[in-house]
């Protein structure tokens, strides 16, 4: 456990003990007048949990502050994302201070919510409940998220009190076609993970792993890993795909497929692999029914049907073929039925041909969203729903009636007699129909244990001390089965128990280690698999699509995932990274298919299926196929909070509602779709002024040979925007000839940053971190298509002019420039420079002329048009450490100047330097691939200093002269 | 002498007023003053009037100007030495503007003063020998005499063409 | 102006400070509201915000700084033709000077309105002042925005002691001529003055370093105006030609308006004898001139952005012809550069309603370079992604309205109570030796 860790999470859970199991909630939890032993006001205390905002089970680290969480970060230590966060899981303090959640548990009597005090909402559980116990077997039924074994444990003890069967587990992307596969072609009945970094090439069958697919943080991780430019050398990506995801934006090569093709690309390969004499190891049966499975696909067969150049998928057969280390993925998060399990299938198939060990996959770390039901299981479970089979319904967390619309679910909680508890902290379209609302703790208030793989668990305990009077949920099922005389005191004892019973945590001593590592992630691991099937029953139709027809594709998002994020503001405010829409859902269609349906962008269409309609604004991109139309799973929501509701719109009504038959999960995309104009026009609320750079120095790339051969002559040096030299913030970068000024010095430390572009992902989690750490305002729709965004750290997204797929990030923020344009303009000194070399700005003496901003070339500067709110009790996430500004003053990243100060401190009480490394900007803190280092130029040995002397480091408008303290490195593009 | 009279002669045309005020200095008469409607060349070279001296506070006060605005800019400057766009904390070039429009205030400032110093105004005790004509129509001469030469006095103005207004003393 | 005599000019111009038709009350009124209605959108931006401008990023600067800069503008050509003629000798300007620094002086006051307007903490303004503190803060003299401080400052103290000067004379005239409290009142601002010849010594020395002083002022006050954008990196914004093109912009938007104002002046208060159109004519001759070396710029701004070969530059100027903003620009180039060619021709330069119609387009057009200029460089500069557009609300012209009206409000009430051509100077230009009626 490095020191940083070990500082950070000394503060074992006994705050929580004292300040967070308070039953009474603190009125006024920021003003710690009497703080209790071990916290010093002022001083902020870290503790270790896990982030519950998807099932993939990344460790966090929550930063309190007078007993109230201001910031979570990735824990360092957990092995999933190793002290990385995504965007969702920086938003997820949104959620515990969010306005519109339920204080007190509300109970609806003939339509009307009444508040309850505890105690009798749980009596009337537990009389609820024992009353449906006594009625007979399997009356109570409960349908939670994935959770972790420990509460699944405790829900089957209960339910057997109850004499019901265990708890059906409902997430809305249970991966279904991806499980049959693994089934059919590993003998395994779950989700194997997968080694990306190990791959030298990766094919990816429409898999959005940089997104929501599995566990996105750490496979964004594994994926630079594999794909970086190290030692002149980086991995190749393609991926095949009807839309561009994130993940498709940062493929080497996006083949555009028909929807519903991938299967056939995937047997393609399989048959030219085969042919090359690969696969010779192969259980003889399963290497003749691969034959003559793939026969069919020869490589005009499968341009024909999946519509994709033939030279081009030749040159990736051949590519795939010359790989040492191939892995193949599956298809997306959203799968679309029957051809979804054929592709999962081919591509499983594949990876035995070309790596019969299957070395790169894991089979003893599955992820423990494979727990979740099948979708056939969740609606039938549905259709059964009714007061004859059951009295006591009990909801933990679930969404159905906006994950599965025109299902019926609205109509069976509706029923007379049938008692429905939901135990969600918000009134979401599930919890509007329930009897009964217990909004318990969440995850960051609460005991529990999480495990996001097998082999690996997870703790989760109180990090702050609680807005509401909520109990756990593990207390309230305890309480609620076992009544006067549970077998333990709280859930906490349970889980304590349970976890030395296993072993897992061994006394007192072990449990306080637990709770500071956040868990334990050396478990001995599963016995090795079982050996693979030699037979593989190979059944293939995959169904090319006419052409003629429209197909709707709905995908998750990166930001709301299933639609749980879309009441956090932050995740709201921060675009879209491919549309850089934001708040809104846009229809994304192909300039083709807008033309023959005489649209333009940003015309408002009605879109008709066979299940649903729905209008919404279209958003004209070659990111989609011609035919195909693709729209984010996530917003309009009819219920959810201020921030949710009748924000954008809900891609899933238009799909069909029904199971696919053969692996039983959802099929997200839909047939034969209609557009039909409805006339009227959307101004969409995006942040990107222009799609393309305008051959301007700002986000350059570098072919790999390139990159990878030293040019023995570098280029030569002159005073325009091709040739002007990379100049340094340094004395050193000063040259007569091109400056009229001296240089200056700076004292000891001149902070730097240096941007890896090759590494960035464009997935916004920098920016989100940057809300959170910096209390930046959330200004809503309106005021982004004024143009009034407030975000320090924004990924500006570009395309490239000649083939518009080719998308490129650049994370930008403030330079911190040397020659500061914005610093001499200003009448009254708010921003200068300091001794450091940052750019200073002070809000106080800011008086508003915004002389800053126009001077600006980076446009990084943002002024604060009026005084943003943040609604009680938004308002306790803020930073104490961080001015809230009012209207009227110019704001601009500080490269959390907090931090620096802070590691001064701590620097000056042990009588030292600042090491490097030292300072974590928040963004950095949380960037899933590292692309951004943070240091100080002055020292020759820095991680920064070493970078900007790589060939790729150039200054974005260099020209100008401004010296930016922020260095980007090229992204190294490759072809085949 | 006992007894003084103020006798004023009135004239319409500037020529006859600039003969007179030349001429009365070769009379037992004194002139006292000249007033005009509008400033007259010729009324000064008449009455041989010296250059003003207004022009040396103009000069005085630019050159303090020019110094109070350089040394202004440097002194703020140099409060906390705060670095803006890598200039010198003292960029002389910049403070050449201040410098440039103190200079240009203070030697009016010091135009002002002159003006008002040399010309003492505001004054208000000419009103008890004037006639409001002399700011709109006429050019008055004004001109004292011992009691008894009153007469003659008016005779003069009368001859040279001009109306004659008595004041009484 | 042969058949004018001391009598005449003094009559004609004291019979405009008579007892106000209740009409002129109307008009005054009715600029007052306006005023209000200025005041009213203030105070709202005050309370709520900035925000309730359109402004954004990119475009932080919208119609407060251009309503700025076209108001400085107009307050150029009265110290031009007061004080640089008056040092040239030429004595067409004398009719038309007193009312031209009188529109320098209230164009000046409502100029140095608009920084406030602008400031996102106007209650906060007090920290451009160099006032000693106890923590030594001071104002950074480096920045553009305090030049402007220094400068329009300056520029209001001294045209305001320029003016009033140059009334000296005129207001004896006026006390010697009227009674009552208007005598009482006009005894005292008149100092005493009698005109005697010890205080016509100084006089006209001091009167003569005004003009000497005014002068480079007057330019420096324009090119400092012009230095708040040509000191900032910004394309479009950054170049060299910026303060002698803004000056030339400032007397041509001035002339203008001298033209707007004098027009109506002379017909209503019968000024045809004294403002002759002789006088129109030089003013008209003069806008030929400003309007050529106006157009002279522009072209030039354009040849250096395509000789430049800096695909910015070239990239802001492009935008600017056929961009969001193109309408602006056109009617900028025609008012500007072409309209005031039609003053070649003797016929249109000598008629009165053609000269205050073209008066009026070339007003709008120089309010649209100034608009066209800050608004088009920073909607389109460095950074593509960050590009965006600005369109002013209703605040904006709530508050623009009411600098107009504030503007014209102040003229109406001086050129009723206070004379609007200089009487002495109309006297000094007289033929010498005519006959005067006694």
């Amino acid at each position: 456990m490095n020191r940083r860790t070990f500082l950070k999470t000394a503060g074992v859970g006994s705050v929580s003990v004292a300040a967070g199991c308070t039953s009474q909630p603190e009125k006024t939890i920021y003003a710690l007048v009497q703080a209790p032993d071990d916290t010093v006001t002022g001083k902020a205390l870290w503790y270790a949990s896990t982030c519950r905002e998807c099932p993939a089970g990344c460790g966090v680290l929550a930063r309190s502050r007078e007993g109230r969480v201001v910031k979570v970060e990735g824990n360092p230590l957990h092995p999933i994302n190793q002290g990385r966060l995504c965007m969702r899981g920086q938003a997820a303090l949104q959620a515990i201070y969010h306005p519109e959640r339920l204080d007190t548990p509300q109970l609806k009597e003939n339509g009307e919510w009444r508040a309850l005090s505890w105690p009798a909402a749980e009596g009337l559980l537990q009389e609820k409940t024992r009353a449906a116990a006594g009625a007979g077997a399997g009356r109570v039924r409960v349908l939670t998220e994935v959770i972790g074994e420990s509460l699944t444990a405790l829900f089957g003890e209960a339910l057997d009190q109850w004499q019901s069967p265990p708890p059906l587990v409902f997430e809305p992307f249970a991966y279904e076609a991806l499980k049959t596969a693994n089934r059919m072609a590993f003998g395994v009945d779950g989700l194997v993970s997968y080694h990306l970094d190990q791959a030298d090439l990766l094919v990816c069958l429409g898999a959005d792993f940089l997104e929501t697919w599995l566990s996105p943080v750490e496979y964004a991780r594994q994926f630079k890993a594999m794909h970086a430019l190290q030692a002149n050398r980086k991995g190749f990506f393609a991926h095949i795909a009807p839309c561009q995801s994130l993940t498709a934006a940062n493929a080497d090569l996006w083949l555009a497929c028909h929807p519903a093709s991938e299967g056939a690309v995937a047997l393609g390969l399989i048959r030219k692999a085969l042919e090359s004499g690969r696969g010779q190891s192969l259980p003889a049966p399963l290497r003749v029914s691969l034959t003559t499975a793939s026969a069919p696909y020869t490589p005009e067969k499968v341009a024909h049907l999946a519509d994709i150049p033939a030279d081009a998928f030749d040159r990736l057969a051949a590519r795939l073929l010359a790989a040492k280390a191939p892995l193949v993925l599956g298809t997306a998060t959203a799968g679309s039925g029957a051809a979804d399990v054929a592709a999962n299938l081919a591509a499983n198939l594949l990876n035995r041909v070309l790596d019969p060990e299957l070395t790169r996959i894991d089979f003893a770390h599955r992820h423990r969203v494979e727990t979740a039901a099948p979708r056939a299981e969740v609606l039938d479970f549905f259709k059964r729903l009714s007061p004859d089979t059951t009295d006591v319904l009990l909801l933990n967390n679930v969404n159905p009636v906006f994950a599965l619309p025109g299902a019926g679910i609205a109509e069976g909680l509706g029923q007379p007699g049938l008692f429905v508890v939901s135990t969600s902290n918000f009134m979401d379209e599930t919890t509007l129909l329930a009897d009964l609302v217990l909004p318990v703790r969440m995850p960051l208030e609460g005991w529990d244990e999480y495990g996001g793989k097998r082999a690996l668990i997870s703790g989760l305990q109180p990090a702050m001390g609680s807005l509401t009077a909520a109990p756990g949920l593990g207390d309230v099922i305890l309480r609620a089965a076992f009544g006067a005389d549970p077998p333990f005191p709280d859930y906490q004892g349970y889980l304590q128990a349970r976890l030395s019973a296993q072993g897992i945590v061994d006394g007192e001593r072990q449990w306080v280690e637990f709770l500071q590592r956040g868990g334990r992630f050396d478990l001995p691991a599963a016995p090795a698999r079982a050996p693979l099937p030699a037979e593989v029953p190979i059944a293939f139709e995959p169904v090319p699509v006419a052409a003629a027809s429209l197909v709707l594709v709905a995908a998750p998002s990166i930001r709301f995932f299933d639609g749980r994020g879309a009441n956090r503001p932050w995740l709201c405010e921060i675009p879209d990274p491919l549309t850089k829409v934001a708040w809104q859902t846009p229809l994304l269609a192909h300039p083709d298919t807008l033309a023959s349906h005489a649209l333009r962008h940003a015309d408002v269409v009605a879109v008709r299926s066979a299940h649903g309609t729905l209008e919404a604004p279209v958003y004209e991109t070659v990111g989609v196929r011609p035919g195909v139309l693709a729209m984010a799973i996530g917003q309009g929501h009819s219920a959810y909070g201020r921030y949710a509701q009748d924000e954008g719109v809900n891609p899933l009504g238009l799909l069909p509602p029904e199971a696919d038959a053969v692996s039983g999960g959802p099929v997200f995309a839909a047939g034969d779709v209609l557009l039909t104009p409805t006339g009227r026009q959307m101004p969409l609320a995006h942040t990107d002024g222009s799609r393309i750079q305008h051959g301007r120095k700002i986000a350059l790339t570098t072919p790999l040979q390139a990159a990878a051969h030293d040019d023995a002559h570098p280029p030569k040096a002159g005073l325009t925007m091709a040739d002007f030299p990379l100049t340094l913030p340094l004395p050193e970068g000063y040259d007569p000839k091109r400056d009229a000024y001296p240089p200056h010095d700076h004292a000891d430390y001149r902070w730097s940053m240096v941007v890896d572009l090759d590494r960035c992902i464009g997935c916004g989690a920098c920016s989100a971190a940057c809300y959170a750490e910096n209390n930046i305002g959330v200004v809503g729709a309106q005021r982004i298509l004024e143009g009034r965004e407030m975000a320090w750290l924004r990924i500006e997204r570009y395309l490239d002019p000649q083939d518009e797929r080719k998308v490129i990030f650049l994370p930008m923020m403030c330079q911190h420039c040397d020659n500061a344009p914005c610093e001499a303009v200003c009448p009254v000194y708010a921003p200068h420079h300091s001794k450091e070399g940052l750019n200073n700005q002070i809000y106080n003496r800011c008086i508003g002329t915004r002389f800053c901003s126009q001077n600006c070339p980076y446009k990084v500067r943002r002024f604060n048009w009026f005084t943003w709110q943040w609604p009680r009790p938004l308002n306790l996430q803020l930073n104490p450490d961080v001015t809230a500004r009012s209207k009227g003053v110019m704001e601009k990243c500080s490269f959390c100047i907090q931090r620096i100060k802070a590691a001064h401190g701590t620097a000056k009480n042990e009588n030292r330097g600042i090491r490097d490394g030292e300072i974590q900007p928040a963004c950095l803190q949380t960037c899933p691939t590292g692309a951004l280092s943070f240091g100080n130029l002055m020292d020759s040995q820095s991680r920064v200093r070493q970078m900007v002397m790589d060939r790729r480091a150039y200054q974005v408008m260099g020209y100008l002269n401004t010296k930016p303290a922020v260095i980007y490195l090229r992204k190294v593009v490759q072809e085949i | 002498m006992p007894a003084e009279r103020y006798v004023m002669g009135l004239f319409s045309d500037e020529n006859q007023a600039a003969a007179v005020a030349a001429d009365l200095p070769k009379t037992p008469w004194k002139l006292q003053r000249v007033h005009s409607p509008i400033p007259s060349q010729r009324l000064a070279h008449a009455l041989k009037v010296k250059k003003s001296k207004v022009g040396w506070f103009t000069l005085a006060g630019g050159i303090i100007g020019f110094f109070a605005g350089f040394l202004l800019a440097i002194f703020t400057a140099m409060r906390w030495e705060l670095m803006v766009s890598g200039k010198p904390v003292v960029s002389l070039v910049p403070f050449f503007i201040v410098g440039f429009e103190f200079t240009i205030l203070f030697a009016v400032f010091g135009n002002v003063i002159g003006l008002i110093t040399q010309t003492n105004l505001p004054d208000f005790g000419d009103f008890k020998h004037y006639d409001a004509r002399c700011s709109g129509t006429h050019f008055g001469i004004l001109a004292t005499c011992a009691e008894d030469g009153q007469a003659e006095l008016e005779a003069y103005f009368r001859q040279q063409g001009g109306e004659v207004r008595v004041f009484e003393a | 102006m042969s058949e004018l005599t001391y009598a005449t000019i003094d009559q004609t111009i004291l019979q405009t400070l008579e007892k106000p038709r209740p009409g002129y009350w109307l008009i005054v009124a009715v600029l007052a509201g306006g005023i209000l209605l200025g005041a009213a959108c203030w105070l709202y931006q005050i309370f709520v915000g900035i925000g309730v401008g359109g402004q954004n990023n990119p475009v932080a600067w919208g119609i407060y700084l251009v309503n700025f800069v076209f108001w400085v503008g107009i307050a150029h050509s009265g110290t031009l033709i007061s004080a640089i003629l008056h040092l040239f000798r030429a004595g067409w300007r004398n009719p038309i000077a007193r009312a031209a620094e009188t529109m320098t002086v209230f164009a000046v006051l409502t100029a140095g309105l608009f920084p406030f307007v602008h400031l996102g903490r106007v209650w906060a303004v007090y920290y451009m002042l160099p006032y000693p503190n106890q923590r030594t803060l001071w104002p950074n003299f480096q920045s553009p925005l305090m030049f402007d401080v220094v400068a329009i400052s300056t520029y209001l103290t001294v045209s305001s002691l320029f003016w009033y000067t140059g009334m000296l004379p005129d207001l004896a005239t006026v006390r010697d001529r009227a009674t009552g409290l208007r005598k009482k009142i006009f005894t005292l601002i008149s100092l005493g003055w009698t005109g005697k010849h010890e205080q016509w010594r100084h006089y006209t020395r001091g009167y003569l370093f005004f003009a000497a002083l005014a002068t480079p002022l007057v330019i420096s006050v324009h090119s400092v105006v012009s230095w708040d954008f040509a000191l900032g990196v910004v394309p479009g914004w950054h170049t060299t030609i910026f303060a002698p093109y803004f000056v030339a912009g400032a007397i041509h938007s001035g002339l203008a308006m001298v033209l707007t104002l004098m027009i109506p002046l002379r017909r209503i208060f019968n000024y045809e004898k004294i403002i002759t159109v002789a006088v129109l004519e030089n003013v008209a001759k003069t806008i030929i001139l400003t309007g050529m070396i106006v157009g002279f710029a522009y072209a030039t701004e354009f040849f250096i952005a395509w000789y430049s070969f800096n695909t910015i530059e070239i990239e802001v100027f492009r935008y600017r012809m056929f961009g969001d903003y193109r309408v602006g620009f056109w009617i900028m180039v025609v008012c500007n550069t072409l309209i005031p060619l039609l003053f070649f021709s003797k016929k249109i330069r000598t008629s009165i309603g053609w000269l205050f119609g073209l008066s009026l387009l070339i007003n709008v057009g120089m309010w649209f370079e100034r608009f066209v200029i800050i608004i088009t460089s920073v909607a389109r500069d460095f950074i593509p992604h960050a590009w965006g557009l600005y369109a002013p609300t209703a605040i904006e012209f709530g508050i623009m309205i009411g600098s107009f009206c504030l503007f014209f409000f102040l003229f109406l009430l001086f050129v009723k109570h206070l004379p609007s051509v200089s009487m002495a100077e109309i006297k000094e230009t007289l033929h010498e030796g005519a006959p005067h009626a006694g």
